[in-house]
This record gives C-alpha cells, structure tokens and sequence, in this order.
C-alpha cells in the first residue's frame, strides 16, 4: 500500500469529502487527511505550514464550486505560494461546462504542479491521483 | 413777215429755260435752245452735222434704234438716259412730244430734256433702303405689312407671306389676313385689334396663333401701328413675327418646370437649395410640411433660423465642405433638432450646384426622414441584446441545473457503490444516513430551480402599483422577533403615500431578501442600523436599502454577487439563492439592481422599480 505524508481535500460537499476519504483509506496508508470547506480554509492552512517549515501536502483534492473562494482562485493563490515540491491537484467537479475544462487546460500548461481533471462521480482512485508515473523511465 | 416772225421764234426758242430741241421728220435738228446745246455736244459728223442721233451718241439708255421710235411715235414719250463723263454722270429725261402744225400734220418732233440727278439719287437711296429692310426682314424673320386707308388695300412683304406659307404672289384682302388667325381667341383679339388701330391710331403688339395656308398651327407676334399725316390716318404699318420656336420652347420649358415642380412637390423627400450663405432659396412641400411652415416664410432662412444651434453650426459645415470640395454628400445619416426640440433622423445628400465657371454657387439638398426605421432599428437592436442576454442566461441556468443535478446523482452513485460494497453493518448505516441526506439536498435544489423558473417563465406579469411603505411595514412585521433578536434599528425615510409599480409577490420577496441579508450579514462589533430611502425618477422608483453591515470585496466578488449559489461569508444559512432570485424578478419586471459596497462598512443596494406597466 502506497504510503504518504499529507492529503488535502478542498470540497464544499460532505458526502463527496466522505467518498473520497472512504475510498483513499482503502488504497493509501496517510498519516494526515486534512478537509476544507472552502480554498480560502485550505490557503489559511497551507500558509500555516509554509511559516511553521511544514512541507506541503503531496496530493490536494479541489472542488471547483464553492463559496467564498472557489477552486479557480485558490489554484491562482496556490500558484503564488512559495512550494518546492511538485503537487499533485486533482481538480474535481460535477461541472460539464467546457470552459471549465479549458480554465483547467490553462492553468495546467502554466504551472510547475501535476494537475488533473476528474468529472463526478469518483468511484476509485487511480495510481496517477497520488503519484505521478513516469512513463520515461 | 414771215421771216420776221420766224426770227422771233427762233429768238425765243434759243432763250428757252427749259433744254429744248426741234427735229424734222428726217430727225434732223432744225434748232434747240442754248441750254440743250449746253447738254447735248453735237461729236463732229462730217456727213450729216444735223443729224438728231449724232447728238445721242454718247448718251447711255438711249439707243439709235429706240430714239427713232420715239422720234416718229404719235403720242407724248419719256426715256432716261446718262451722258458717262470723264468725272461724272449726268442723268437725263428727255420726253419726246410729236409737232403738229395748224393742219395737224405732223411737223417733227419737240424733245425736251432735263437733269434729273436728284431724282436718281433719290431713287438709288430708295433702292438702297428697300434693300436693307428686305435683308432685315430677312436675316431677323420679321416680316412687315401695309394697309393703306386711300387704297383699302393690304400689302404683306416677302417674310410676311413666308410666314403665312402663302405663295409670293398672293395678295391678300383684310378679311383674308384675319381669316388666317385661329378661331376663337387669336381671330377675335386680332380683329379687335385693327379695328382699334383704325379707329383711334393706337398701336399693338400681340401673341397669337395662325394657322398658315398650309395647315399648320403657329405663334406668331403681330404689331400695328397708325401713320398719320396731317392728323389723319392714312396707313398701317405692323410688324410680323414668327415666333412659334420660341413660344413652344417656352411652352415646354414651362411645362418642364411644371413637371418638375410637381415631381419636387410631391416627393416623400425633403429637398432644398441653398445659396453659398446657406440660405434656403428653394424648398418642396415635404420641407414645409416638415417645419411646419409656406415656402415664403422659409425663403432666406437659414439652419440657425430653424433648428437647434448646434445641429445648425453641423449642418453649416457639411454646406462648406460640399461646396469647398465640390463632391456630393450622399446618403449620411444626420440628426435635427426643430427649435421645439423636436428630434428627427434623416438620410441627408448634399450636391454642389455650380456656375458656368465650375464654381459652387449654392447646393441642393435631400433629406428622408428615418426616424421610424431608425426607431425599429433601435427596438431590433434592444431586442437582440435581450435575447443575447436571455440566451446568456439560459445557458448559465442550464449550466447550473447540470452542474447541481449531476453534484447530486453523483454523490448517489458513488454512495450506492459503496454500499453495494459495505460489509459492516455500522458503515452501512452511516451511507443509508448519508443517502437520505443526498435526497433531501436533491429535494432542496429542485425547489430552488423551481423557483427560478417560476420568474423566468411567469411572461404575464400583474404589475400592480403598491403603497411601498405597507409592504415594508409588513415584512418588517414579519420578520419583528428576527429583527428583535439582533437590535435592529430601522430608519425609514420614505414618503407615506410613495408608490411603486410591482408584482405583489415579487415586492415582498425583495423587501425580504434584502433586509434579512442586511442582518444576517451584520458586523460582528455593531448593532445593524438599516437605511430605507427612495426617489422618484423619470420611469420609476428608486429604492436604497444601507446596511451598516461586514461589506462586500465587489472587486473580487462583484460579478458574481447576484449569481447562482455564490456566497461570500461563512454564514451557516447562506444559501446563494436570495439575490439571484430577487434579480431576476426586478429584471422580469423591468427594473435592475446595483449594489455599492465596501469590507467591514457596509453595503448599499439600489433597486429601480420601473414605472412602465409593459
């Protein structure tokens, strides 16, 4: 079993927060789940951390819709903080709305982090969730 | 005796005044006065020193042959004839008048001769002149006419008779000449005419028509006047004229006109000449009928006369362009203003008019009026930008029904996965927990789409006109306890009797929202004071709803404020319907809303309530 430091979910939604939790346990041992009901929640947290030299988390579940700072502006804020590692952020939505799509598409190409684009429902996690394979190698 | 008497005679002959000669019947002089020897030089003939002809030798116009048939002719004879001098000619008459003696037997011939310079003379001048009148009359096609009262005849001159189409022969009587006016008018006038001249010696000028021997129908100027000689009219000298060309060129230059006037008149256009001041100098019905005006009171004016300054100083520099650069103007859209105010759109063309020199003197002007299409064009124009909005709308709604639909069959297939897959009975209790929780939030969101189309669909609105202060105090009642609870203080400045033109439903539904979210958006440190204000504006009511509440970062947030399920505060009962519902049922009722607000002051909203019942 996949082994990890620190998963964040950033969802607004209790029960998609609950399906994610229930299905990461049966597939990675973490030691820390943290959850966010909104980005601006998961910034204050990430902030924290940066400050207190705690290293980031290596995997972020984003929710897209969500009130006060939705998926889009935390991404952008994300983007300004100063992270070293490489995240893996899996943007989630029920959203079918191609410039959602796109919005991702853009952010994808212009950031140094892994982003992926998974449509609701989830029914598993997959191995390029959590880790980035390296077909290369 | 008889010698005597002969010498006597002869004494007398040679003293005669008068150039006197005798011949004999052998046309030999017997003798001749001295003044018609003065005349008559005898050229030395040996033969035959008396004879007659030697002394008509040198004279011109008087041949041997034709001087012996007046000399033996029985009756009285008159011949002109000139001697050709070295300097000058002399004209002569010499009348030849046989000489009988008391048996009456013919004796000789008595010629007497005299100078006749002056009559020649006379007779060249009158020549000369009868020349130049007839080349007058026939390089200017005036003819001329004679009726002399002594003679009661008519003489018409050669251009007179072209005229008439007569042959150069005809004479015509006075009847006749009448005869060849047209009937009715022309005959009548001319008639009357003569018989004026003749009576009381006044003199005319007339148009009128004949109809020539040919048939054909022609103008022509016919002038009269009286010549008198001692008091009495003895003659009648006119003029005549054709002047058919020119009447009918007139005629068609008139009908053209005519024609054009009528075509100007009527047009649906307005059209206009101006000078180089812009002064108008000609205007068409439509033009008048536009300011409302005669063309005599437009005759002279200019823009700044009739219309709005600044349309005026517009129209003055178009008018300067076109003449300064001598290119039309075509098919611009231009806008008057009347003196009135009154506003119209046309389709304006200016064209220079120019001189013989290629100079601008003035344009011509044409302007349609476009005020209704222009009118459609603007209703077209807001028509497409509410389907492009409404269409920008149902997109997003259809966005948010998918979106919120989907979130929730989501969670049920992923919850349902689960549970197929669940073995412990605990967990299996905490989906089921789950699953009806998903339904009721699934419920949740139908209700609130439901609503939303409720306003969206309801075409027919009722507007009604409320008392806007009992619907406030009604809500305000309503939600007393909530009010209560949070100290609320409530300042209401608005007129008593202030009404506003709303759906009553739609009004509370309003007033509701926007104070619950005064007080639910309170600031933590102080007690919520409301501001109700409303003004009166040209199309409806202004409502402003002041909170003193957390505020709103509209920088970050301002275009999402009246979205669907968008909220801005951790509040537990933000619901992020409230504002997208009331916008919407301001817009369906023709109103909008705008807010004003800043972080940790408070928020202003303002809602126009539009007075139109559409």
């Amino acid at each position: 079993m996949e082994k990890m430091n620190s998963i964040f979910i950033i969802d607004d939604d209790p029960i998609t927060v609950f399906g994610i939790k229930k299905m990461l346990k049966a597939t990675v041992e973490c030691s820390e789940i943290k959850d966010f009901h909104n980005g601006k929640k998961a910034m204050e947290q990430l902030r924290y951390d940066i400050e207190n030299g705690v290293p980031a988390p290596e995997v972020i579940f984003l929710d897209i819709n969500m009130p006060i700072m939705d998926g889009w502006e935390f991404l952008e804020a994300f983007l300004k903080l100063r992270i070293e590692e490489k995240v893996i952020i899996n943007v989630i939505t029920s959203s079918i709305d191609p410039s959602d799509y796109q919005k991702w598409n853009d952010f994808r190409l212009n950031c140094l982090h892994y982003l992926n684009f998974k449509n609701k429902p989830i029914f598993k996690i997959e191995a390029t969730d959590l880790k980035r394979i390296n077909l290369a190698s | 005796m008889k010698s005597t008497q002969t010498d006597l005679n002869r004494s007398i002959l040679h003293q005669l005044p008068l150039a006197t000669a005798l011949v004999d019947t052998s046309f030999s002089l017997i003798d001749a006065s001295d003044t018609w020897h003065h005349i008559f030089e005898a050229t030395v003939d040996t033969s035959n020193p008396n004879s007659i002809f030697t002394f008509f030798e040198d004279h011109e116009g008087c041949t041997s042959e034709l001087l012996e048939q007046y000399l033996i002719g029985n009756d009285i004879r008159t011949i002109r004839h000139k001697k050709v001098g070295t300097e000058n000619t002399i004209w002569l008459e010499s009348t030849f008048a046989p000489w009988f003696d008391q048996n009456d037997k013919i004796q000789g011939t008595i010629i007497q001769t005299k100078d006749i310079a002056r009559e020649i003379r006379k007779d060249i001048e009158l020549e000369k002149i009868k020349e130049l009148f007839e080349a007058t009359s026939e390089v200017s096609r005036i003819g001329s006419w004679e009726y002399s009262l002594e003679t009661e005849k008519l003489s018409w001159c050669p251009m007179t008779k072209q005229i008439h189409e007569v042959p150069e022969n005809y004479e015509p009587t006075v009847a006749e000449a009448i005869e060849f006016y047209k009937q009715g008018y022309s005959r009548n006038k001319i008639s009357m005419l003569f018989h004026k001249v003749l009576q009381e010696g006044s003199s005319f000028h007339e148009r009128l028509q004949i109809i020539t021997q040919k048939g054909e129908e022609r103008w022509v100027a016919a002038g009269g006047k009286a010549i008198k000689k001692d008091g009495e009219i003895v003659k009648i000298f006119g003029t005549f004229q054709n002047i058919n060309a020119q009447v009918v060129a007139e005629k068609r230059t008139k009908e053209s006109e005519r024609l054009l006037t009528t075509l100007i008149d009527n047009l649906p256009i307005n059209v206009f000449i101006k000078d180089k001041d812009s002064r108008k100098i000609l205007v068409n019905k439509a033009e008048c009928d536009y300011l409302d005006t005669t063309p005599n009171t437009l005759i002279g004016k200019t823009d700044f006369e009739l219309y709005d300054e600044n349309v005026a100083q517009i129209s003055r520099e178009e008018d300067l362009e076109v003449m300064r650069s001598l290119k039309p103007m075509l098919g611009e859209e231009t806008i008057n203003v009347k003196k009135d105010g009154k506003i119209t759109h046309f389709l304006t063309s200016k064209i220079p008019l120019l001189d013989m020199d290629g100079k601008a003197y003035g344009l011509i002007g044409m302007s349609m009026d476009i005020s209704n299409l222009k009118q459609k064009e603007e209703q077209l124009r807001n028509l497409i930008n509410v389907t492009a909005i409404q269409n920008k709308k149902l997109i997003n709604f259809a966005h948010i029904v998918s979106h919120n639909l989907r979130s929730h069959s989501a969670n049920f297939s992923m919850l349902l996965e689960f549970l197929i897959k669940e073995e412990d009975p605990n967990e299996k209790e905490r989906i089921l927990k789950m699953l009806s929780s998903a339904s009721d939030n699934l419920l949740d969101t139908l209700e609130n789409l439901n609503e939303v189309v409720d306003i969206s669909t309801n075409v027919n609105l009722d507007k009604k006109s409320l008392n806007l202060n009992e619907a406030i105090c009604r809500v305000a009642q309503n939600l007393s306890a909530f009010l209560e609870k949070n100290k609320v203080e409530l300042v209401n400045s608005i007129a008593k009797d202030l009404k506003v033109m709303s759906v009553p439903a739609y009004l509370e539904s309003i007033l509701l929202n926007l104070m619950t979210n005064a007080v639910k958006y309170r600031h933590p440190l102080r007690d919520p004071k409301i501001l109700l204000q409303a003004t009166i504006e040209e199309e409806g009511i202004e409502f402003i709803i002041q909170d003193n509440g957390l505020g709103i970062d509209l920088e970050r947030y301002g275009d999402k404020m009246f979205g669907m399920y968008k909220t801005f505060h951790n509040h537990k009962d933000a619901r992020g319907l409230g504002l997208y519902i009331i916008k919407n049922q301001i817009e369906a009722m023709g109103g909008q809303i705008t807010v004003a607000s800043m972080v940790n002051k408070g928020s202003t909203f303002k809602v126009f309530f539009n007075g139109k019942n559409e």
